[in-house]
């Protein structure tokens, strides 16, 4: 990491200063649809900023300074509010986590994760994306990432990816999923799509720094498409085109697929069957604002049985009634089906704030069954100062999180080939107080207070005579 | 005649609530108005739970009970219903108790059954007692206990009345305003002084010892806590700490919780004292007052109690109200008794209503809740005026007697139609 001819300056200088040895960073808008879309490629797509880094304990400084640093200066690079991933948000867990890379030996690692549903993304965070790579925008496949397209698609994201190898040294990834729907932005509601239509650009040049640049486009199941420019590389079922400066490919280079013999595509109809393993959905129920049910239900979507680490991670305007757990299938406990429980109340940190509760458990979800997990849970009364400029709007709770567990038995299952997954996100509305009170409450409770004190030690303090009324 | 048939038929049927499965029990149990957070069975229950699975129930900022009850309900039962039905039962004997004390009569034998017939069911009756307990709201047990320490020191047995305020004082420490009155009551008599007063009729000498004793007992219970806490300290922050630094927010009907979510953080400390002191406030000027009758003095201190303490819940002024029924001698004296009911009975409506306005319907506002809160604050005001009033007033006496005995021996009639009483 000595010089920076590729690797980007502004990262580097940042991952030394705070000594980051792992470090994910997405940001991400949309909810991703597992049950459609399938698992992406890169397993980080939970709604908002989502940052987690693996550091090493060190002596000069705590692990939970070098955090605070490491959310400032990344908010700094990326105009996004990681700033306000503070104690409140952050957790360390550490199961659901791991370190991707090698595991280092030089000293015990931490982690720390935080995640800010309400963050928005868009283009100020694009920007100093793309300055991150060699060629910036200018040449390669960074050059299709039109802001206007990109952010109009159905769901979108960016991540940045440091890990450390031991062999290898850093390796930095730079990621950004999109799932555009063309069938939605056609005026004929065909699904032909090519770059041009996609991003408003084509591929003009490969970035010349590049030691490989290639598309892949996955090749649909139905035999009536056709994919343009022809005779690309095919391997199981992937059209690959090699964008190196020795392919036979002209550039510009537009890559598209048209069905010519479907006038008008037509959505498959319901009941689809999800293309996931594991199908979750969760929801707070409640008509009240101070109190509800937060319940969970998990599908398996597979013939063998699943086990599936659940994560949940409640900031503490939420607390979770642990006593009021519930595992049923088909309305009948099976509290068996979760082991392996383990939570962490809410702790005070230093600066007076509540850090999230944790919630980790291990769920055994039986073949092609619902399993619906549920608790109660009490909605804070916070100070008016800590609530949001639009308090009505209510409070984004992060996503909980499901992720696969090393399998006991040895035979491998098709379906135990999966990534983490997020829940959407939840919005809870919390009880405000009059924003516009503070000073009649002062004045009226003060009033009342010195009304009745005042009353008192008069009585107490006062001489009793007879007086004569006369007429 | 030493029966009263109301108090086996009242405990039958609060034991029969506490067994049969009533409708709205879920509902009263998330009640604002019958449980805070400090004494919700809710919180109980997790802090059991956490107990159980090895985590430290203080941490979490949700815990707020002492663990003297965690331990009492995690390893010698568990809480059930009818512990609250019982504690109730012995809420109201030790009322009776207190009753038969100040009248002079035998603990054992009662006479005037009418008088502890309506005693019992003022009780057992009140509202404002009855529906916390029906929501297992811990509170019940600290106005038991309270009562307790009191019956004890009304009959004069010191280290029982001692140990039972060390248990209330450790429960709730706002309830040390009662323990210069409950001292008092242990070194002079519980029997009404009111209508003659004089100066304070005991050995003061004893006091200072009593109170060694009492901080005896306390210091063995807050030891005894900490052993059941495992030896460490959080628990004093968070079930002690909760009621002078009122971190949880959540509505309920007295003055704290408004005023200090709509406070300026950097003003919040200062007057988190000045809302402390000013419950101190009120024990010497009080205990002073009615040094003659320091049973009375610790009933207006429960009054100040039911109004200004941090986390009210109706069972506190509910116990001011059904203790009321100890002083036959001034209901005739009660300065604006009607105006006193009329406002509880304003509050008790609003409360309800108003919070369902706000947290469930959406309708109403925060400020709807806090306009009923203010209610209740100016309800249970006026009933402690009331009763400093009554209590003072009795001592003067009818004003034309009073004023007929002083005239006839000056001028003769005079052209004066009535007389009055007043304050100068």
């Amino acid at each position: 990491m000595s010089h920076y001819a590729l690797f980007p300056l502004t990262l580097g200088q940042i991952l030394r200063e705070y000594a980051i040895t792992e470090l994910h960073l997405t940001l991400n808008a949309g909810k991703w649809n597992y049950d459609n879309w399938g698992h992406p490629h890169e397993a980080g797509v939970g709604t908002g900023a989502e940052l987690w880094a693996w550091m090493g304990v060190s002596e000069v400084t705590t692990v939970d300074e070098r955090w605070s640093g490491l959310r400032n200066a990344l908010s700094g690079l990326f105009c996004a509010s990681l700033g306000s991933l503070d104690t409140r948000r952050t957790l360390s867990p550490t199961v659901a986590f791991p370190l991707s890379g090698s595991t280092p030996t030089f000293a015990p690692h931490e982690l720390r994760h935080a995640s800010l549903p309400s963050e928005n993304v868009c283009t100020e965070n694009l920007t100093p994306f793309l300055k991150l790579l060699p060629c910036k925008s200018h040449a390669g496949l960074a050059a299709l990432l039109n802001p206007q397209k990109v952010f109009d698609a159905d769901w979108h994201g960016m991540g940045i990816h440091v890990i450390w190898k031991e062999d290898a040294g850093v390796e930095l990834k730079l990621t950004l999923q999109a799932v555009f729907n063309p069938v939605r932005t056609s005026a004929g509601k065909r699904r032909d799509w090519n770059l041009q239509s996609l991003f408003d650009r084509t591929i003009e040049r490969p970035c010349p720094v590049a030691n490989s640049s290639s598309v892949t486009v996955i090749l649909p199941e139905e035999e009536d498409h056709k994919i343009t420019p022809e005779n690309p590389t095919y391997a199981d079922g992937l059209a690959i085109y090699g964008l190196s400066s020795s392919s036979n490919f002209t550039i510009p280079l537009n890559i598209g697929m048209h069905w010519p013999s479907e006038h008008s595509f037509h959505y498959p109809l319901p009941p689809l069957t999800p293309v996931a393993p594991l199908s979750v959905k969760r929801t707070i129920h409640g008509t009240t604002q101070t109190r509800g049910v937060l319940s969970v239900s998990v599908t398996n979507n597979s013939p063998q049985e699943l086990l599936a680490g659940y994560l949940e991670m409640m900031p503490a305007l939420l607390t979770l009634w642990m006593h009021t757990l519930k595992v049923e299938i088909n309305s009948q406990l099976r509290s068996d089906l979760l082991s392996g429980l383990k939570y962490h109340p809410p702790s005070l940190q230093s600066n007076d704030r509540l850090s999230p509760s944790m919630l980790q458990a291990v769920l055994t979800i039986p073949p092609k069954t619902t399993l619906k997990i549920s608790m109660e849970v009490n909605k804070a009364f916070l100070k008016y100062t800590e609530h949001p400029p639009d308090a009505m709007r209510g409070w984004d709770l992060p996503g909980a999180v499901f992720f696969p567990l090393p399998q006991l038995s040895h035979d491998t299952c098709s379906s135990c080939d999966w990534e983490r997954i997020y829940t959407p996100t939840l919005l809870v509305d919390l009880p405000t107080p009059d924003f516009s009170m503070p000073y009649n409450v002062i004045i009226l409770s003060c009033t009342l207070m010195t009304l009745i004190f005042g009353s008192i030690f008069n009585l107490l303090t006062r001489k009793w005579v007879v007086v004569e009324i006369q007429e | 005649m030493d029966t009263q048939p109301a108090f086996p038929v009242l405990v039958c049927l609060r034991l029969l609530l506490a067994v049969l499965p009533l409708p709205g029990q879920d509902l009263l149990k998330h009640d604002h108005q019958l449980s805070s957070p400090l004494t919700s069975y809710l919180r109980l229950n997790e802090g059991l739970w956490l107990l159980e699975n090895n985590i430290n129930p203080y941490t979490g900022g949700a815990f707020h009970h002492s663990p003297l009850l965690l331990s009492l309900f995690s390893t010698i039962v568990p809480p059930l219903p009818i512990i609250w039905a019982v504690s109730d039962a012995v809420g109201a004997w030790a009322l009776l108790r207190i009753w038969r004390a100040r009248q002079g009569l035998s603990p054992q034998k009662g006479t005037r059954s009418n008088a502890e017939n309506l005693i019992v069911s003022v009780y057992f009756l009140n509202p404002y007692l009855l529906l916390p307990s029906l929501a297992l709201s811990t509170s019940t047990f600290e106005n038991t206990l309270t009562l307790l320490a009191l019956m004890f020191a009304s009959e004069g047995k010191v280290s029982s009345a001692l140990l039972a305020i060390a248990f209330t004082v450790h429960l709730t420490p706002s309830s040390i305003l009662l323990l210069l009155p409950i001292l008092m009551v242990l070194v002079s008599s519980p029997v009404s002084y009111l209508a003659s007063p004089r100066p304070f009729h005991g050995n003061l000498k004893r006091i200072p010892i009593l109170f060694g004793e009492f901080t005896l007992y306390w210091l063995v219970l807050v030891g005894a806590a900490c052993i059941m806490a495992g030896g460490s300290w959080d628990w004093v922050r968070a079930s002690w700490g909760a009621s002078l630094a009122l971190p949880d927010l959540t509505p309920n009907p007295g003055l704290w919780w408004y005023f200090f979510t709509e406070m300026f953080d950097h003003f919040r400390p200062f007057f988190l004292m000045v809302f402390s002191v000013h419950l101190v406030i009120y024990i010497l000027p009080i205990c002073i007052k009615f040094q003659h009758d320091p049973l009375y003095a610790a009933f207006l201190l429960v009054g100040v109690l039911g109004t200004f303490k941090a986390y009210l819940t109706l069972a506190d002024p509910g116990l001011f109200l059904s203790m009321i029924s100890l002083f036959p001698e001034v209901h005739g004296y009660l300065r604006h008794p009607i105006v006193t009911t009329l406002l509880h009975l304003h509050a008790a409506l609003l409360l309800p209503l108003q919070h369902v306005l706000w947290v469930s319907e959406g309708r109403g506002n925060a400020n709807f809740y806090y306009a009923a809160s203010l209610v209740m604050g100016m309800a249970g005001g006026a009933g402690l005026v009331d009763a400093c009033w009554a209590g003072m007033r009795i001592a003067v006496g009818d004003a034309t007697v009073w004023a007929e005995e002083k005239v006839d021996g000056e001028k003769g009639k005079g052209k004066a139609i009535w007389w009055e009483v007043v304050q100068q």
